[in-house]
């Protein structure tokens, strides 16, 4: 990246790139302790958000339950350990995201690179189809798909995939637009080999890079929005954990208990920095990636 | 490929806007106390601002929204009433100065006072009455209800008869919620309802459904002039930034607030905090048509499977006082019933003997997301022994639905009984006939008919009773609190009387600081 302009200052210049380069592991730190914490602290730490323990209600950080253990984050409205609530909503919020962002991806990839490749009067309908959709606010869509039927986990995925799957393929679009340009895939075309295995084989995994990139930055938003249509109370159902309604279960403390909503907001808000930080580095490797 | 870059960069920068609205909206919410400037919403002296606990949707006092607490308080505000109850629930004259029943308490004499005016200066007399009962009925209401049958006649300008076709001592009661609106507005007039003419304290200065309702004197009153000049009724449903506003002075008068935020408020030097025992009560009906809650013995055992003393002493410290009867203790026909206690293994033990079937799900309906941690507390109770329930929240006029065609097995309602009397509860409620929850016993049928059908009060306390100790045995719902309402209201109000249904009039408040 520096390559000849560095040499003379190599001496001064390397604590700091290398100080750089810890840093930016950060993100990948983050991510990946939060993907633990969801795939294994719902092994390690039990809790069912049926069973309430009213003695224990309300108790800070840090106090000693009635049954002999310790509430590390304090407990909520109802005596339910708020340390047990994050740790499985992680798993929640990591289960969504990745499902919502995996049919978002998938639908949109195939559209985009069909609309991209194809060219014509499919694109031309499939990609008006995308600027409308773009026009309209995803959370007032997801809001309303999510408010007209009964609360649960796939509604929830299918009303944020609704419109998530559109970024994808403008992006896919764009991409599929300038490599079916590129000599290789004319040659393709030239040799007789059939356009679906062009698609497959000379097109699509170009577009690798990008969609990576972006379905990181999905990821985050999926994550805020699902938090977001919990706390109104749309979201997911009762049973299931999820930081929007344990944050929006703490709203009404939040001045004398202010650990119910405060610690998983801060979780929350870690894993959506730490994740969109990911993501523009994803971004800016490959577009370096693509210019070497 | 820059348009990736630059696409990445505008989600990031969307991500950053979302969160910091996010903060701001979360700073919104959060309280700032110790701010006692008395600005905000309220502008010179007698000037009273009150934020009450739910949105008042609708003027119109027969109209589907007439048994809605926020319509009856605007209601009580701006028109009269034939008979008012008094903030403890007793019942005095409004309208009618006097009212007695016939022999056998099918027909009840109203005389009405002489020289009451509409506040646009037009004479309200019997047939305002008669057309404004006739209205109700028709319009068919949640009030109608309590009227099924009867009618009124107009015997001269100043008396009207009402007569039921059974016997029915519970009229005068039933009717705290008419209300007399001049005899020529329509069954439909949605226009007379946006400025409406009362013959209340106070008419109507401004009105936006669901938001605020802004009341000044009623030149025309007959009674002494109220005290503000102006009263504003505001909604605030999210109750941290109602309890600002009563902080900071935005609003005068609170009421309806929960047990977790008194302890906060009885500490500032500036409020008075009260809570008075109302006539609602937690009642949580068993549908008896159910086939696994037909057996009493089984509906007795889930109600002793409940640690209700402690969920009350938890949830509910100040506002909740474990019931001992299916009305509460300011309700005409209260008598206390021996309680029941809470020994699970004993529940357990009763279920297993009865055969009841510990795979099947019961469906526990109710409506408002404030009874959500009483309503947890429950089914963790019931998971302790097995019994296996799901709470299920329902939007009101779902709840309504479902409650009237009994798709429920336990159904939760704060049920209050705003006429004092227990008529139009148990009498209303637990008939055959009106199988609102599937329970149908002919010996109650008898004592409630029986209660309904003298005047005199001993008598029909002592009917009661012996209806409450049926369904307290039979176990038809579980009757687990008694409730009392919370008010707070600034020091600088003088007069102001916290009413048991919630309800308060404001007539008699002034600003006394100021």
């Amino acid at each position: 990246m520096a390559g000849i302009a560095a040499v003379p200052e190599k001496v001064t210049t390397a604590p700091p790139r290398k100080r750089r380069r810890l840093l930016s592991r950060i993100p990948y730190l983050v991510v990946g302790f939060y993907l633990l914490v969801a795939l294994l602290g719902p092994l390690l730490i039990d809790y069912d958000p049926v069973h309430t323990s009213l003695e224990d209600r309300l108790l800070p950080p840090g106090s000693e339950t009635s049954t002999g253990g310790t509430a590390w984050f304090g407990t909520d409205g109802l005596g339910r350990d708020v340390l047990a609530q994050i740790v499985h909503g992680a798993r929640t919020s990591v289960l969504i995201g990745v499902s919502t962002v995996a049919i978002s991806c998938l639908v949109g990839v195939v559209l985009g690179a069909v609309a991209g490749y194809v060219r014509g009067g499919v694109d031309a309908v499939l990609a008006r189809i995308f600027d409308i959709l773009l026009a309209f606010p995803a959370i007032l869509l997801a809001i309303v798909i999510a408010g007209a039927f009964e609360r649960s986990v796939l509604l929830v995925v299918v009303a944020l995939s609704a419109t998530g799957w559109i970024t994808f393929a403008r992006v896919t679009r764009g991409v599929a637009l300038s490599i079916r340009e590129r000599p290789w895939v004319d040659a393709a075309r030239v040799l007789g080999v059939p356009g679906r295995a062009i698609l497959a084989r000379h097109v699509l995994p170009f577009t690798a890079g990008p969609i990576v990139a972006l379905a990181t930055l999905e990821f985050a938003l999926v994550v805020l929005a699902e938090a977001g249509l919990s706390f109104l109370g749309i979201g997911l159902p009762p049973s299931t954990v999820s930081w929007g309604q344990t944050i929006a279960n703490g709203k009404e403390y939040l001045e004398p208990q202010w650990w119910i909503s405060t610690l998983p907001g801060i979780a929350l808000s870690l894993l959506i920095i730490n994740v969109g930080i990911l993501g523009d580095q994803l971004t800016a490797r490959y577009r370096r990636g693509r210019t070497d | 490929m820059t348009k990736t870059r630059e696409y990445g960069r505008s989600r990031l920068l969307r991500l950053a806007a979302t969160a910091t609205a996010t903060a701001a909206l979360l700073a919104a919410c959060s309280t700032t106390s110790g701010d006692d400037d008395n600005g905000g919403g309220t502008g010179g002296s007698g000037d009273v601002t009150a934020a009450g606990t739910y949105p008042i949707e609708s003027l119109d006092p027969h109209g589907a929204q007439g048994a809605s607490t926020g319509t009856q308080l605007a209601g009580q505000e701006i028109f009269s009433r034939l008979v008012k109850p008094d903030p403890d629930g007793t019942l005095k004259g409004d309208l009618a100065t006097s009212w007695k029943p016939n022999g056998d308490v099918t027909a009840w004499t109203f005389t009405l006072r002489d020289g009451v005016r509409f506040s646009d200066g037009s004479p309200l007399d019997a047939d305002d009455v008669l057309a404004s009962f006739q209205r109700m009925i028709s319009l068919n209401g949640p009030n109608a209800g309590n009227f099924t049958g009867s009618t009124m006649k107009r015997t001269s300008a100043t008396e009207v008869v009402l007569s039921s076709p059974a016997p029915d001592a519970s009229v005068p009661g039933k009717l705290g919620t008419f209300y007399v609106v001049p005899s020529d507005v329509g069954k439909d007039d949605t226009a007379f309802f946006n400025d409406p003419v009362g013959s209340g304290p106070f008419t109507v200065d401004g009105f936006t459904p669901g938001e605020s309702l802004v009341l000044v004197p009623n030149k025309e009153y007959r009674g002494e002039k109220p005290a503000p000049s102006r009263v504003t009724v505001r909604n605030i449903p999210e109750l941290s930034a109602r309890m600002t506003a009563l902080r900071t002075g935005e609003v005068d008068i609170v009421w309806g607030i929960p047990d977790d935020q008194l302890a906060s408020l009885e500490r500032e030097k500036d409020l008075t905090v009260r809570t008075v025992p109302s006539s609602a009560e937690f009642t949580m009906w068993f549908n008896s048509s159910t086939p696994a809650l037909k057996d009493a013995k089984v509906r007795r055992a889930i109600w002793q499977a409940v640690d209700f003393k402690t969920i009350i002493s938890e949830l509910y410290p100040e506002t909740g006082k474990p019931a001992d009867a299916p009305v509460t203790g300011v309700v005409l026909g209260h008598v206390p019933q021996p309680p029941v206690a809470h020994d699970a293994a004993a529940a357990k033990a009763a279920l297993t003997d009865a055969g009841f079937d510990y795979s099947k799900k019961l469906r526990l309906q109710f409506a408002n997301a404030e009874f959500r941690p009483f309503i947890q507390a429950v089914v963790s109770d019931l998971r302790k022994i097995g019994v296996l329930a799901e709470p299920l929240e329902k939007e009101q006029a779902t709840f309504t639905e479902d409650l009237i065609a009994l798709k429920w097995d336990i159904n939760f309602q704060q049920l209050a009984t705003p006429s004092y009397d227990a008529a139009s509860n148990l009498g209303r409620l637990y008939t055959c006939e009106a199988n609102r929850n599937g329970y149908c016993n002919k010996e109650l049928d008898g004592l409630l008919a029986a209660a309904g059908a003298t005047a005199d009060k001993e008598e029909r306390t002592g009917l009661y009773g012996r209806a409450s100790a049926i369904i307290w045995r039979d176990a038809v719902g579980m009757y687990p609190m008694s409730v009392s309402i919370a008010y707070a209201w600034n020091n600088d109000l003088k007069g102001f009387v916290p009413d048991a249904s919630g309800l308060p009039d404001f007539a008699g408040v002034r600003k006394g600081g100021s």
